[in-house]
Protein backbone atom coordinates (compact mmCIF):
# COMPACT_ATOMS: atom_id res chain seq x y z
CA UNK A 1 0.00 0.00 0.00
CA UNK A 2 1.35 3.37 -0.87
CA UNK A 3 0.38 4.97 2.39
CA UNK A 4 -2.71 6.90 1.36
CA UNK A 5 -4.71 5.01 3.97
CA UNK A 6 -3.34 2.81 6.65
CA UNK A 7 -3.60 -0.88 5.94
CA UNK A 8 -5.97 -2.75 8.20
CA UNK A 9 -7.24 -6.18 7.26
CA UNK A 10 -9.88 -6.03 9.99
CA UNK A 11 -11.62 -3.27 8.03
CA UNK A 12 -10.72 -4.81 4.69
CA UNK A 13 -8.27 -2.02 3.96
CA UNK A 14 -5.68 -4.11 2.19
CA UNK A 15 -5.30 -2.27 -1.10
CA UNK A 16 -7.48 -2.66 -4.16
CA UNK A 17 -5.10 -4.97 -5.96
CA UNK A 18 -5.33 -7.45 -3.09
CA UNK A 19 -9.07 -7.13 -2.61
CA UNK A 20 -9.45 -8.25 -6.19
CA UNK A 21 -6.67 -10.84 -6.08
CA UNK A 22 -7.63 -14.40 -5.54
CA UNK A 23 -6.85 -15.53 -2.03
CA UNK A 24 -6.22 -19.15 -1.21
CA UNK A 25 -7.01 -21.10 1.94
CA UNK A 26 -4.23 -23.08 3.60
CA UNK A 27 -5.89 -26.35 2.59
CA UNK A 28 -6.01 -25.26 -1.06
CA UNK A 29 -2.36 -24.22 -1.03
CA UNK A 30 -1.52 -27.56 0.55
CA UNK A 31 -3.14 -29.47 -2.32
CA UNK A 32 -1.39 -27.34 -4.95
CA UNK A 33 2.06 -27.52 -3.34
CA UNK A 34 1.86 -31.25 -2.69
CA UNK A 35 0.92 -31.86 -6.28
CA UNK A 36 3.79 -29.64 -7.40
CA UNK A 37 6.19 -31.47 -5.10
CA UNK A 38 5.21 -34.84 -6.58
CA UNK A 39 5.70 -33.48 -10.09
CA UNK A 40 9.18 -32.27 -9.21
CA UNK A 41 10.05 -35.58 -7.62
CA UNK A 42 9.21 -37.38 -10.83
CA UNK A 43 11.35 -35.00 -12.84
CA UNK A 44 14.52 -35.25 -10.82
CA UNK A 45 16.31 -37.80 -8.65
CA UNK A 46 16.81 -35.42 -5.80
CA UNK A 47 13.81 -33.12 -5.44
CA UNK A 48 15.54 -31.04 -2.76
CA UNK A 49 17.68 -29.54 -5.49
CA UNK A 50 14.63 -28.09 -7.14
CA UNK A 51 12.53 -26.95 -4.24
CA UNK A 52 13.23 -23.52 -2.82
CA UNK A 53 13.33 -22.91 0.91
CA UNK A 54 10.27 -20.71 0.65
CA UNK A 55 8.44 -23.61 -0.98
CA UNK A 56 9.57 -26.12 1.60
CA UNK A 57 8.68 -23.98 4.63
CA UNK A 58 5.31 -23.09 3.15
CA UNK A 59 4.50 -26.72 2.43
CA UNK A 60 5.32 -27.66 6.03
CA UNK A 61 3.15 -24.84 7.27
CA UNK A 62 0.06 -25.53 5.17
CA UNK A 63 0.26 -29.25 5.91
CA UNK A 64 0.09 -28.47 9.60
CA UNK A 65 -2.45 -25.66 9.40
CA UNK A 66 -5.01 -27.11 6.99
CA UNK A 67 -8.40 -27.76 8.54
CA UNK A 68 -9.49 -29.93 5.66
CA UNK A 69 -7.36 -32.56 3.94
CA UNK A 70 -9.72 -34.30 1.56
CA UNK A 71 -9.77 -32.54 -1.86
CA UNK A 72 -13.57 -32.84 -2.11
CA UNK A 73 -14.03 -31.26 1.29
CA UNK A 74 -11.67 -28.44 0.34
CA UNK A 75 -13.76 -27.73 -2.73
CA UNK A 76 -16.99 -27.83 -0.71
CA UNK A 77 -15.66 -25.36 1.85
CA UNK A 78 -15.08 -22.77 -0.86
CA UNK A 79 -18.43 -23.54 -2.47
CA UNK A 80 -20.36 -23.10 0.75
CA UNK A 81 -18.55 -19.96 1.87
CA UNK A 82 -19.05 -18.45 -1.60
CA UNK A 83 -22.79 -18.37 -0.97
CA UNK A 84 -22.40 -15.79 1.80
CA UNK A 85 -21.27 -12.68 -0.13
CA UNK A 86 -17.84 -12.64 1.42
CA UNK A 87 -14.76 -11.10 -0.11
CA UNK A 88 -11.98 -13.50 -1.09
CA UNK A 89 -9.98 -12.37 1.93
CA UNK A 90 -12.80 -12.96 4.42
CA UNK A 91 -13.65 -16.31 2.89
CA UNK A 92 -10.10 -17.57 3.35
CA UNK A 93 -9.70 -16.30 6.92
CA UNK A 94 -12.89 -18.14 7.90
CA UNK A 95 -11.83 -21.29 6.04
CA UNK A 96 -8.41 -21.20 7.71
CA UNK A 97 -9.47 -20.52 11.28
CA UNK A 98 -12.84 -22.31 11.36
CA UNK A 99 -14.38 -20.31 14.19
CA UNK A 100 -16.89 -22.21 16.28
CA UNK A 101 -19.20 -19.44 17.46
CA UNK A 102 -20.70 -16.33 15.88
CA UNK A 103 -18.83 -14.17 18.36
CA UNK A 104 -15.53 -15.83 17.47
CA UNK A 105 -16.21 -15.45 13.74
CA UNK A 106 -16.80 -11.72 14.14
CA UNK A 107 -13.61 -11.40 16.19
CA UNK A 108 -11.65 -13.15 13.43
CA UNK A 109 -13.27 -11.20 10.56
CA UNK A 110 -14.69 -7.94 12.02
CA UNK A 111 -15.50 -6.66 8.53
CA UNK A 112 -18.40 -9.13 8.11
CA UNK A 113 -20.35 -7.07 10.63
CA UNK A 114 -19.44 -3.74 9.08
CA UNK A 115 -22.08 -1.25 8.00
CA UNK A 116 -23.97 -2.13 4.88
CA UNK A 117 -23.14 -5.81 5.00
CA UNK A 118 -25.96 -8.30 5.05
CA UNK A 119 -24.72 -10.67 7.71
CA UNK A 120 -26.93 -11.02 10.73
CA UNK A 121 -25.97 -13.42 13.49
CA UNK A 122 -28.35 -16.02 12.16
CA UNK A 123 -26.71 -16.11 8.74
CA UNK A 124 -23.25 -16.34 10.30
CA UNK A 125 -24.43 -19.14 12.56
CA UNK A 126 -25.77 -21.08 9.59
CA UNK A 127 -22.50 -20.61 7.75
CA UNK A 128 -20.50 -21.96 10.68
CA UNK A 129 -22.81 -24.95 10.97
CA UNK A 130 -22.35 -25.72 7.29
CA UNK A 131 -18.59 -25.58 7.75
CA UNK A 132 -18.69 -27.84 10.79
CA UNK A 133 -20.75 -30.36 8.84
CA UNK A 134 -18.11 -30.66 6.13
CA UNK A 135 -15.48 -31.33 8.76
CA UNK A 136 -17.66 -33.97 10.38
CA UNK A 137 -18.21 -35.91 7.17
CA UNK A 138 -14.73 -35.50 5.74
CA UNK B 1 -2.68 -14.70 3.37
CA UNK B 2 -1.82 -16.86 0.42
CA UNK B 3 -2.52 -15.09 -2.86
CA UNK B 4 -2.80 -16.23 -6.43
CA UNK B 5 -1.56 -13.55 -8.80
CA UNK B 6 -0.80 -13.12 -12.45
CA UNK B 7 2.61 -11.71 -13.20
CA UNK B 8 4.51 -10.59 -16.23
CA UNK B 9 8.27 -10.87 -16.24
CA UNK B 10 10.85 -10.54 -18.96
CA UNK B 11 13.05 -13.56 -19.49
CA UNK B 12 16.38 -13.07 -21.21
CA UNK B 13 17.85 -15.95 -23.19
CA UNK B 14 21.56 -15.42 -23.95
CA UNK B 15 22.49 -15.50 -27.60
CA UNK B 16 24.78 -18.51 -27.18
CA UNK B 17 22.00 -20.74 -25.88
CA UNK B 18 19.79 -20.04 -28.89
CA UNK B 19 20.25 -22.88 -31.31
CA UNK B 20 18.53 -24.16 -34.37
CA UNK B 21 16.34 -26.58 -32.41
CA UNK B 22 13.32 -24.37 -31.97
CA UNK B 23 11.51 -26.84 -29.73
CA UNK B 24 14.12 -26.43 -27.03
CA UNK B 25 13.51 -22.71 -26.82
CA UNK B 26 10.23 -22.91 -24.95
CA UNK B 27 11.82 -25.22 -22.42
CA UNK B 28 14.80 -22.91 -22.05
CA UNK B 29 12.47 -19.99 -21.34
CA UNK B 30 10.53 -21.88 -18.70
CA UNK B 31 13.68 -23.20 -17.01
CA UNK B 32 15.10 -19.70 -16.93
CA UNK B 33 11.86 -18.30 -15.53
CA UNK B 34 11.70 -20.95 -12.79
CA UNK B 35 15.28 -20.18 -11.90
CA UNK B 36 14.66 -16.46 -11.59
CA UNK B 37 11.45 -17.06 -9.72
CA UNK B 38 13.15 -19.00 -6.94
CA UNK B 39 16.10 -16.61 -6.84
CA UNK B 40 13.80 -13.61 -6.39
CA UNK B 41 12.45 -15.23 -3.20
CA UNK B 42 10.12 -12.37 -2.29
CA UNK B 43 8.98 -8.93 -3.38
CA UNK B 44 7.82 -6.01 -1.29
CA UNK B 45 4.37 -5.93 -2.91
CA UNK B 46 3.52 -9.60 -3.30
CA UNK B 47 5.36 -11.08 -0.35
CA UNK B 48 7.10 -14.44 -0.58
CA UNK B 49 7.02 -16.21 -3.92
CA UNK B 50 6.09 -19.84 -3.30
CA UNK B 51 5.42 -21.54 -6.56
CA UNK B 52 4.76 -20.87 -10.15
CA UNK B 53 1.55 -22.61 -11.14
CA UNK B 54 0.97 -22.02 -14.84
CA UNK B 55 2.69 -20.26 -17.70
CA UNK B 56 -0.11 -18.43 -19.49
CA UNK B 57 1.69 -16.87 -22.40
CA UNK B 58 5.14 -16.42 -23.87
CA UNK B 59 5.22 -13.27 -25.95
CA UNK B 60 7.25 -12.51 -29.01
CA UNK B 61 10.99 -12.27 -28.42
CA UNK B 62 12.85 -9.03 -28.92
CA UNK B 63 16.50 -9.11 -29.89
CA UNK B 64 18.67 -6.84 -27.79
CA UNK B 65 21.15 -4.73 -29.63
CA UNK B 66 24.88 -5.32 -29.10
CA UNK B 67 24.55 -8.57 -27.14
CA UNK B 68 22.16 -10.44 -29.38
CA UNK B 69 20.31 -11.84 -26.35
CA UNK B 70 16.60 -12.33 -26.78
CA UNK B 71 14.07 -11.00 -24.32
CA UNK B 72 10.71 -12.73 -23.96
CA UNK B 73 7.76 -11.28 -22.03
CA UNK B 74 6.20 -14.17 -20.09
CA UNK B 75 2.82 -14.08 -18.38
CA UNK B 76 2.30 -16.62 -15.60
CA UNK B 77 0.34 -17.36 -12.44
CA UNK B 78 2.01 -17.79 -9.10
CA UNK B 79 1.21 -18.27 -5.44
CA UNK B 80 2.60 -15.85 -2.90
CA UNK B 81 2.29 -15.26 0.83
CA UNK B 82 1.86 -11.80 2.28
CA UNK B 83 1.08 -10.60 5.79
CA UNK B 84 -1.48 -7.84 6.17
CA UNK B 85 -1.76 -5.51 9.12
CA UNK B 86 -4.80 -6.53 11.16
CA UNK B 87 -4.89 -10.05 9.72
CA UNK B 88 -5.40 -12.95 12.10
CA UNK B 89 -3.18 -15.98 11.54
CA UNK B 90 -1.80 -19.05 13.21
CA UNK B 91 1.87 -19.84 13.69
CA UNK B 92 4.27 -22.08 15.53
CA UNK B 93 6.58 -20.87 18.32
CA UNK B 94 10.19 -21.88 17.61
CA UNK B 95 12.16 -19.73 20.02
CA UNK B 96 11.48 -18.40 23.51
CA UNK B 97 13.40 -15.36 24.71
CA UNK B 98 13.05 -13.28 27.83
CA UNK B 99 11.66 -10.40 25.77
CA UNK B 100 9.16 -12.47 23.83
CA UNK B 101 8.78 -15.40 21.46
CA UNK B 102 9.59 -15.95 17.79
CA UNK B 103 7.18 -17.78 15.54
CA UNK B 104 7.11 -19.38 12.15
CA UNK B 105 4.20 -18.55 9.92
CA UNK B 106 4.08 -19.70 6.32
CA UNK B 107 7.52 -19.10 4.81
CA UNK B 108 8.34 -16.41 7.39
CA UNK B 109 10.68 -17.35 10.22
CA UNK B 110 10.84 -14.00 12.00
CA UNK B 111 7.43 -13.37 13.45
CA UNK B 112 8.04 -11.63 16.75
CA UNK B 113 5.59 -11.56 19.63
CA UNK B 114 6.98 -9.21 22.24
CA UNK B 115 6.18 -9.80 25.91
CA UNK B 116 4.69 -6.28 25.92
CA UNK B 117 2.09 -7.50 23.43
CA UNK B 118 0.96 -10.31 25.73
CA UNK B 119 0.72 -8.41 29.02
CA UNK B 120 -1.07 -11.12 31.00
CA UNK B 121 1.70 -13.64 30.30
CA UNK B 122 4.78 -13.79 32.55
CA UNK B 123 8.18 -15.17 31.61
CA UNK B 124 9.09 -18.40 33.41
CA UNK B 125 12.85 -19.09 33.14
CA UNK B 126 14.31 -22.60 33.19
CA UNK B 127 15.71 -25.27 30.91
CA UNK B 128 12.65 -24.88 28.74
CA UNK B 129 11.65 -21.28 29.31
CA UNK B 130 8.07 -20.30 28.57
CA UNK B 131 5.41 -17.68 29.11
CA UNK B 132 2.42 -18.41 31.33
CA UNK B 133 -0.68 -16.53 32.46
CA UNK B 134 -2.94 -16.83 35.53
CA UNK B 135 -5.10 -19.40 33.81
CA UNK B 136 -2.04 -21.65 33.34
CA UNK B 137 -2.13 -21.12 29.61
CA UNK B 138 1.43 -21.73 28.36
CA UNK B 139 3.36 -20.33 25.42
CA UNK B 140 6.54 -22.32 24.85
CA UNK B 141 8.51 -23.90 22.04
CA UNK B 142 6.28 -25.95 19.73
CA UNK B 143 3.05 -24.25 20.78
CA UNK B 144 0.58 -23.14 18.11
CA UNK B 145 -0.60 -19.56 18.54
CA UNK B 146 -3.33 -17.51 16.99
CA UNK B 147 -2.28 -13.88 16.71
CA UNK B 148 -3.00 -10.55 15.03
CA UNK B 149 -0.47 -8.84 12.73
CA UNK B 150 0.62 -5.43 14.02
CA UNK B 151 3.05 -4.69 11.25
CA UNK B 152 5.36 -6.24 8.68
CA UNK B 153 8.65 -4.77 7.55
CA UNK B 154 10.34 -5.48 4.23
CA UNK B 155 14.10 -5.91 4.44
CA UNK B 156 15.43 -5.12 0.99
CA UNK B 157 18.96 -6.48 1.52
CA UNK B 158 17.82 -9.87 2.81
CA UNK B 159 14.71 -9.96 0.62
CA UNK B 160 12.75 -10.95 3.68
CA UNK B 161 9.93 -9.78 5.89
CA UNK B 162 9.95 -9.28 9.62
CA UNK B 163 6.64 -9.19 11.39
CA UNK B 164 5.40 -7.90 14.72
CA UNK B 165 2.33 -9.59 16.13
CA UNK B 166 0.20 -9.37 19.25
CA UNK B 167 -2.40 -11.19 21.31
CA UNK B 168 -4.40 -8.08 22.24
CA UNK B 169 -7.83 -9.14 20.95
CA UNK B 170 -10.43 -11.76 21.81
CA UNK B 171 -9.96 -15.38 20.81
CA UNK B 172 -6.20 -15.03 20.38
CA UNK B 173 -3.56 -17.14 22.12
CA UNK B 174 -2.56 -20.80 22.20
CA UNK B 175 -4.72 -23.20 20.19
CA UNK B 176 -4.81 -26.92 20.77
Amino acid sequence: MSGEEEENAAELKIGDEFLKAKCLMNCEVSLILEHKFEQLQQMSDDPRNQVSQVFEKSLQYVKRFSRYKNPDAVKQVREILSRYQLTEFELCVLGNLCPETVEEAIAMVPSIKAKGRVHDDEAIDKMLNDLALIKKFE
Amino acid sequence: MFLKTELQWNVVIPAESLDAKGLMLQKAIVVRLLDEFSKRKATKDLGYLLALTTVEKIGEGKVRQHTGDVLFPVTFSAISFKLFRGEILEGLVHKVLKQGVILRCGPIENVYLSSSKMPDYKYVPGENPLFMNDKMSKIGKGVTLRFIVIGAKWLEAEREFQALVGLHADYLGPVS
